[in-house]
């Protein structure tokens, strides 16, 4: 990874690029930024700047206090109860069906490439395009549609292409020797499979489940034609309804920071076991620079004689 | 009790018993009866394979990328299906059984250690595969990672293990199985040089130690020679020869045979005269080459082939246009320390004369001039092409 | 790591080869059993509506009947979308919108990718700066659309306030906030991650020694960019632009937040046709078209590479 640089003489293009890269951090962050600044007003505080103070926590109070004048605390609660039923669902389905079509693949089968075009094009679907066709063909067939029968349905189809990437990546990381070594050594199929190929590709799995979780957790288009109405809504939808009737306060601005500030320590939570799990692999390696001169231990075969022996 | 014959086994071992003796007492031994393999797409890597190992033996498939050599160690291990012939181990057909349920086991290339598990996890696997108690299981794993010298390692990943101890867990997983049969593909493939050498002798003296069958799958020519108790040498899906190593190197059967132990000098030519059994081939460099080899069916006029092996021949002054001898130029001298290779030409052909190193001093630097190379009779080897 | 098989053996042994032994039926059947809950839940989810849609499309719009639409085969809602001048208008301003989002998100996006890969050292630090410049997209876009709209681009948004304290204009730009423009510049700020990405990875794979030899062999560092790099690179660009060209095209949500209802995509587009007047047959027709232009759009971009091998 280090090439020899050009001792001495700086490299221009780093910083540049460097400097570029700060701006652009700060481009990305810039919204959500200004959104947690703007939670942090006080009672009078409206919807965009000037910042009116003084700072305080009210509005990240309203979010949980439902007893305090005009919070939407509980609708938030219920929705974001909604929302998080819905995505573990959502979540578990897509590793599962990602999962088992990455299997499918491995194997080859006839029409595997248009098989492949089929999940691609699940992503290249408008969401709110697939959500129309959803609806028109369940209410044509007589059913209603629902979170449970067609929104969760609709969720997975977006989550099914990026797990199932997420696992193409992986099964090519794959040494499928170790499956062969493993049947060499007894296991059946069925053992091969739980013994080693599944502990080599769960991180791959719950990639898929994190995928999508996450998209169902934030999806907007399609759920909001596939819930009927007597349902409570999801988070995003409960937001957009808010936004739309214009009932835009601090507390929203709250409810976003929260949920912001809630990704990303998910994802630091991610990232420390992920470097934790590393760090248990044991030890570094072994240097054995005498092999290379050919000094080794010769084999010792009285352990092994003494073993058949008893 | 139990030490005494502890002690006989090691004494015992160090004599090994006849192949033959071994084989009645042990069983039939491996068959391989005609076996062939066609892969979908209509390539054959594999076609009629006839062999028959004893217990006990150690047998090398030797043979250049793509000969088929490890297609067929797959077939017999059971990851591979053959399109047509047998395989029996001691009487018992093999090519129904899946690879869990046979009596072999493989050492891999690159090892295929399970990455997740713990080198001692790693030795124990087959063991638990087969119901074997955890207790049992540990100690039987400690004995085998003894065996290798690894017992302080049990707790480590593969992967912080270097490729010659890694070989090493390879080696301790399978053979606390008790296989009845070791197939090997590469398994000195992936170590450093010195140490490949090096474990070439241990290798082979854990082989007769134990008595055990090992197929070994090599492209590696010295590998073979310095290994083997039989070589089988393949090329192009079918089986060249079959000879202890000193046959396969002095008298080689074929073309592929004679050229791919390298060190081998191959004429083209014609027959020329036939006496008896005595033919007479004069080579595209204008030499004359001269063989007995009853049975032969050439007769005059015939294209021919004929091999000399590079030690066998010798350097001379003398009259051109002496039989079995031919004109050529040095092109490189070869200093190898024990050993002078000098490469040498003589019209379109290539020619190989090994002499020891102490006459390197004599033929230093003589680049471009002309020599005589010759040699005798009974080291000619007429191939079947 | 591969075991050392013939070469041609490989992919033929794609297939477990036990599964040979009995005539291959198990095999087959074990694949049917792995692709089976996949492809049902894509056949009722996706193919099924899809289906539909394409199906409504040439039906008669009714009012009052069940569903909104009887079966009479008709063209006559593509007639009527091909002569609706505000349809294209409104068309070729998303296409425009998505195409600038492309454009704009490999032009700013590029430098981000290429610094990540190729210009920080250690492999630690490059993880560590890709999930920082990661971590917002994994909010939800409607958040983050909702924190462009006032706080940011609003009238008395931040960026209005800091033009107009400079003295940069004299009042606060209206446009800023829901307008075209604004959508445009909010969807390089929600897709761009989609286009760092795979150039990252694909930027990744580059081999810096590879680099370094180009510049000792003479070519300066423009040279070996345009002879090197973009070489590499494209697979990359191609799957960043096939992924935003689809996404704008598709939205909806974003669009409708941040610009209010005077921006359309035809997302909204179809929307309005089946809200306001439930013309399922039309809003089904312009859906379709929907869908073509995208087939268009990604088949025009991948004749830039040859994408199946690269996945």
């Amino acid at each position: 990874m280090q090439g020899p640089g050009r001792s001495g003489k700086r490299d221009w293009a780093k910083l540049v690029l460097g400097v570029y890269f700060v701006l652009f951090l700060a481009f990305i962050y810039a919204p959500l930024l200004l959104m947690g600044v703007l939670s942090l007003q006080g009672e009078f505080g409206s919807i965009t700047f000037p910042f009116k103070g003084p700072l305080s926590l009210d509005w990240w109070r309203t979010l949980f206090d439902e007893s305090r004048p005009g919070s939407n605390a509980r609708a938030i609660r219920e929705a974001a109860a909604q929302s998080v039923w819905l995505s573990v669902a959502a979540g578990a389905i897509t590793a599962l069906l990602a999962f088992s079509l990455s299997m499918a693949f491995r194997r080859r089968f006839r029409l595997d490439g248009a098989a492949f075009y089929l999940i691609m094009l699940a992503l290249m679907t408008p969401g709110y395009l697939l959500a129309l066709g959803t609806q028109l063909f369940w209410s044509y067939a007589g059913v209603e549609t629902s979170l449970w029968k067609t929104a969760l349905g609709t969720n997975v189809i977006w989550g099914i292409p990026f797990g199932f990437l997420v696992m193409l990546a992986v099964w090519n990381r794959y040494d499928e020797t170790v499956e062969e070594a493993a049947r060499d050594l007894g296991a059946d199929r069925r053992r091969t499979f739980q013994e080693v190929t599944l502990p080599l590709v769960w991180t791959g799995i719950f990639g898929s489940f994190l995928f999508g979780f996450t998209l169902t957790w934030n999806d907007y288009d399609r759920t909001l034609l596939l819930i009927s109405g007597v349902e409570t809504q999801t988070l995003p939808l409960q937001i957009a309804g808010l936004t739309f009737t214009a009932a835009i306060r601090p507390d929203l601005y709250a409810l976003g920071s929260a949920t912001t500030l809630g990704s990303i320590l998910v994802i630091l939570v991610i990232l420390v076991l992920v470097t934790l799990r590393l760090r248990v692999r044991g030890a570094g390696k072994v240097e054995r620079v005498e092999e290379e001169l050919g000094e080794v231990e010769s084999f010792d075969i009285e352990s092994l004689g003494g073993t058949a022996a008893r | 009790m139990a030490d005494e014959s502890i002690e006989e086994h090691e004494e015992g071992a160090a004599i090994a018993a006849p192949s033959s003796l071994r084989a009645q007492a042990a069983g039939d031994g491996l068959d391989l009866v005609g076996l062939t393999k066609e892969f979908p797409g209509g390539t054959v890597a594999v076609e009629d394979v006839n062999l028959h190992v004893d217990h006990g033996e150690y047998v090398v498939l030797l043979g250049p990328s793509g000969c088929g050599k490890t297609t067929t160690l797959r077939m017999i291990g059971g990851h591979e299906y053959p399109s047509s012939g047998q395989i029996t181990l001691d009487g018992q057909s093999l090519v129904e059984l899946e690879p869990h349920e046979r009596p072999t086991t493989t050492v891999f290339q690159h090892f295929a250690l399970f990455p997740h598990r713990s080198v001692r996890e790693n030795v124990e696997f087959g063991l638990k595969m087969h119901g074997v108690g955890k207790e049992e299981r540990r100690r039987q794993a400690t004995d085998a990672l003894e065996m290798v010298g690894l017992e302080t390692l049990g707790e480590r990943k593969p992967s912080a293990l270097s490729g010659g101890q890694q070989q090493r867990v390879a080696l301790a997983r399978v053979l606390v199985t008790k296989p009845k049969a070791l197939l090997l593909d590469e398994p000195l493939g992936d170590l450093d040089r010195l140490l490949q050498l090096r474990m070439r002798v241990e290798l082979r003296n854990l082989q007769r130690q134990l008595g055990l069958m090992f197929i070994h799958v090599t492209h590696n020519q010295e590998e073979a020679l310095s290994m083997a108790d039989r070589i089988v040498v393949m090329n192009d899906a079918r089986v060249q020869q079959i000879a202890d190593p000193l046959t396969i190197a002095t008298k080689p059967e074929t073309e592929l045979v004679a050229r791919f132990m390298g060190d081998n000098n191959v004429f083209k030519g014609q027959v020329s005269a036939r006496e008896g059994d005595r033919i007479s081939v004069s080579t595209a460099a204008g030499a004359t080459v001269t063989t007995v080899a009853p049975g032969a069916p050439h007769a005059v006029g015939d294209p021919a082939l004929v091999s000399v092996r590079a030690a066998a021949t010798r350097l001379e002054d003398g009259p051109s246009g002496v039989t079995n001898s031919v004109d050529c130029e040095i092109v490189f001298v070869e200093f190898l320390g024990d050993l002078v290779k000098l490469h040498l030409t003589s019209g379109e052909e290539r020619l190989l004369v090994k002499v020891p190193g102490d006459a390197y001093d004599t033929l230093r630097g003589r680049e471009g001039e002309q020599i005589r190379v010759a040699w005798k009779e009974e080291d000619v080897q007429l191939l079947r092409s | 790591m591969s075991s050392s098989s013939a070469p041609e053996s490989r992919s033929a042994r794609a297939v477990d080869e036990g599964d040979v032994r009995r005539g291959g039926l198990v095999g087959k059947l074990i694949t049917l059993g792995w692709a089976t809950p996949g492809f049902a839940w894509l056949g009722l989810y996706l193919v099924a509506p899809l289906v539909f849609i394409v199906l409504v499309s040439f039906w008669t719009y009714e009012q009052g009947v069940r569903s909104g639409f009887t079966t009479d085969w008709t063209i006559q809602n593509y007639v009527d979308l091909f002569n609706d001048s505000t349809y294209w208008n409104n068309m070729l301003s998303s296409f425009l919108t998505s195409v600038i989002a492309v454009v704009a998100c490999l032009v700013f996006g590029f430098p981000v990718a290429y610094f990540l890969a190729l210009k920080v050292q250690s492999l630690k630090y490059q993880i560590a700066l890709f999930i920082l410049a990661l971590a917002p997209f994994w909010t939800s876009f409607l958040t983050r659309s909702i924190a462009w709209t006032y706080p940011l681009m609003g009238r008395e948004g931040a960026l209005n306030q800091v033009l107009t304290k400079l003295g940069i204009v004299d009042e606060p730009v209206q446009a800023l906030g829901f307008s075209t423009l604004s959508v445009r510049l909010a969807m390089v700020q929600l897709y761009i991650l989609f286009m760092i990405t795979p150039l990252f990875f694909v930027l990744a794979q580059v081999d810096r020694s590879a680099l370094e030899a180009a510049r000792d062999l003479g070519a300066n560092s423009w040279k070996t960019f345009r002879e090197v790099v973009i070489p590499q690179a494209m697979p990359g660009v191609v799957i960043g632009s096939i992924f935003i060209f689809v996404l704008t095209m598709g939205e909806y949500g974003t669009v409708r937040v941040i610009g209010g209802n005077t921006v359309s995509s035809v997302g909204t587009i179809v929307q309005s046709k089946v809200e306001i007047g439930i013309q399922y047959p039309q809003g089904a027709a312009s859906a379709v078209l929907l869908v073509a232009a995208l087939v268009a759009g990604v088949f025009v971009i991948t004749r830039f590479s040859n994408l199946r091998e690269d996945i």
